[in-house]
């Protein structure tokens, strides 16, 4: 009898103890996400839009002369892009240093990668979906922004430019164009 | 061994388990539709429910942003498909070639061009489609062409482009005397973010709306590609043939335009 009531409690603190690990174990994963959501600023999309990749060229936000770079009345600025098989539009995109970059980008055709080398800017671009990034870049800089997403036959073809230029010479920009590309520079 | 039911509140290791399980749910969900997107520095938080639905995936309106920067030269309004102009009728292609009788002068009787206009014979019928409306809307321009499509009616161009695709086309020719394809045509320029032409307008894939380059006048093409570069022309979708031709040097238009004009003398 005693030997059976032993057997109990020994059971009943192994089960105490399995338990008091595993929910351990899913309390430390939660606050772990939470942690690199708020510090590493790895965070999701905010919100799903939807957009129809047939008529992007045609009307709304991502025609051709609305893409490029748009400086905001906060300061901050918002970069527009499309990726299609097999080049950027705009295929060299300049922006402001130290300054709140908004990147709204999506495909016309197929699933492409938008990547920007030296930054947490990593996303896919989905044909019907806007993906949305925001970032910032601390110096005067040029990066490369392939396409890390197989495309197609010209998929190696395919990749951008990203010029991070001085403050003052992006306001001198902003003053004469409402959208700024460094295409052709 | 306890004899006691499984699933009753009476069992503490039952009660114990819901409980913390339901408070690990509700903190992870406090956390992940409340917390972090009260957090984000690129939206502004306006309420915990559309926190919630944002952060469950329910598509929302993109904010309104700054208005719509309109370009100030015409850009197509075309919608391309592979699809949408499958199956032409017989009659639809009869049309066509009635149609077509003004366009022989420079186009060939056969749609095999004489003069450096472009053969039409056997081009995808997306692409002559495209074109026509594209010179009807003003997206494309040209001297002789603008005038000509100014009555066309979006049948007459459906049409028109069914017996162009209907006749046969030049086939390629390449011997292998020849030489090996350019490198720009079969491998691009992927330093310079160049895609081969092959990609798009065949070989190694295609994509809707390119045309059909084989025995095209290296005039025409030449033309055509310095004039994307420059961007005189600007009625390809989303400056996906701009994008191209501003980085190729003349060496490489060159050599392009002559690989797919060649034909056997």
């Amino acid at each position: 009898m005693t030997e059976h009531a032993d057997s109990a409690t020994v059971a009943a603190r192994m089960e105490r103890r399995w338990g008091t690990v595993s929910i351990g174990i899913i309390l430390a994963l939660v606050f772990m996400a939470a942690y690199i959501g708020v510090h590493q600023g790895v965070m999701p999309q905010p919100r799903v839009e939807t957009v129809d990749p047939r008529t992007l060229h045609i009307a709304g936000e991502f025609i051709e002369s609305n893409l490029g770079t748009a400086a905001e009345p906060d300061g901050s600025v918002t970069v527009r892009a499309i990726g299609q098989q097999y080049s950027f539009t705009p295929q060299c995109i300049v922006v402001p240093a130290d300054t709140q970059v908004t990147i709204r980008a999506t495909s016309a055709d197929v699933i492409h990668g938008f990547l920007i080398e030296h930054s947490n800017v990593n996303t896919m671009l989905v044909p019907g979906y806007i993906s949305t990034i925001v970032t910032r870049f601390p110096a005067p800089s040029e990066r490369l922004m392939p396409c890390h997403e197989f495309c197609g036959a010209g998929h190696e073809g395919m990749w951008g430019r990203i010029k991070v230029i001085n403050k003052a010479a992006f306001a001198k920009l902003a003053a004469d164009q409402r959208r700024m590309t460094c295409v052709a520079q | 061994m306890s004899t006691e039911p499984r699933f009753s509140h009476r069992n503490r290791w039952f009660t114990i388990a819901v409980v913390v399980t339901a408070l690990i749910a509700a903190t992870s969900a406090a956390m992940g539709f409340v917390v972090l997107p009260s957090l984000q520095t690129n939206t502004r938080f306006t309420g915990i429910w559309d926190a919630i639905c944002s952060a469950a995936g329910l598509v929302r309106a993109a904010p309104a942003g700054q208005p719509v920067v309109q370009a100030n030269y015409k850009t197509t309004d075309v919608i391309l498909s592979s699809s949408t102009l499958d199956g032409s009728s017989a009659i639809s292609i009869g049309r066509g070639a009635t149609l077509a009788m003004r366009c022989t002068m420079c186009h060939g009787t056969r749609g095999v061009s004489e003069a450096d206009s472009p053969n039409l014979a056997g081009q995808y019928i997306m692409v002559i489609f495209k074109q026509l409306q594209d010179y009807k809307s003003g997206a494309r321009t040209n001297a002789v062409m603008t005038p000509r499509v100014a009555d066309l009616t979006d049948r007459d161009m459906r049409d028109l482009a069914a017996y162009y695709a209907y006749l046969p086309r030049l086939p390629p020719y390449h011997p292998a005397t020849a030489g090996p394809a350019p490198q720009i045509v079969e491998s691009g320029a992927p330093m310079r973010n160049i895609a081969p032409c092959a990609t798009c307008h065949g070989t190694l894939y295609y994509k809707t709306g390119s045309a059909w380059l084989e025995g095209e006048s290296s005039v025409y093409l030449q033309a055509q590609l310095k004039a994307f570069a420059s961007g005189a022309r600007h009625n390809d979708i989303s400056e996906q043939m701009r994008n191209i031709a501003r980085g190729m040097s003349s060496a490489e238009i060159e050599a392009a335009a002559q690989y797919y004009a060649n034909q056997p003398q």
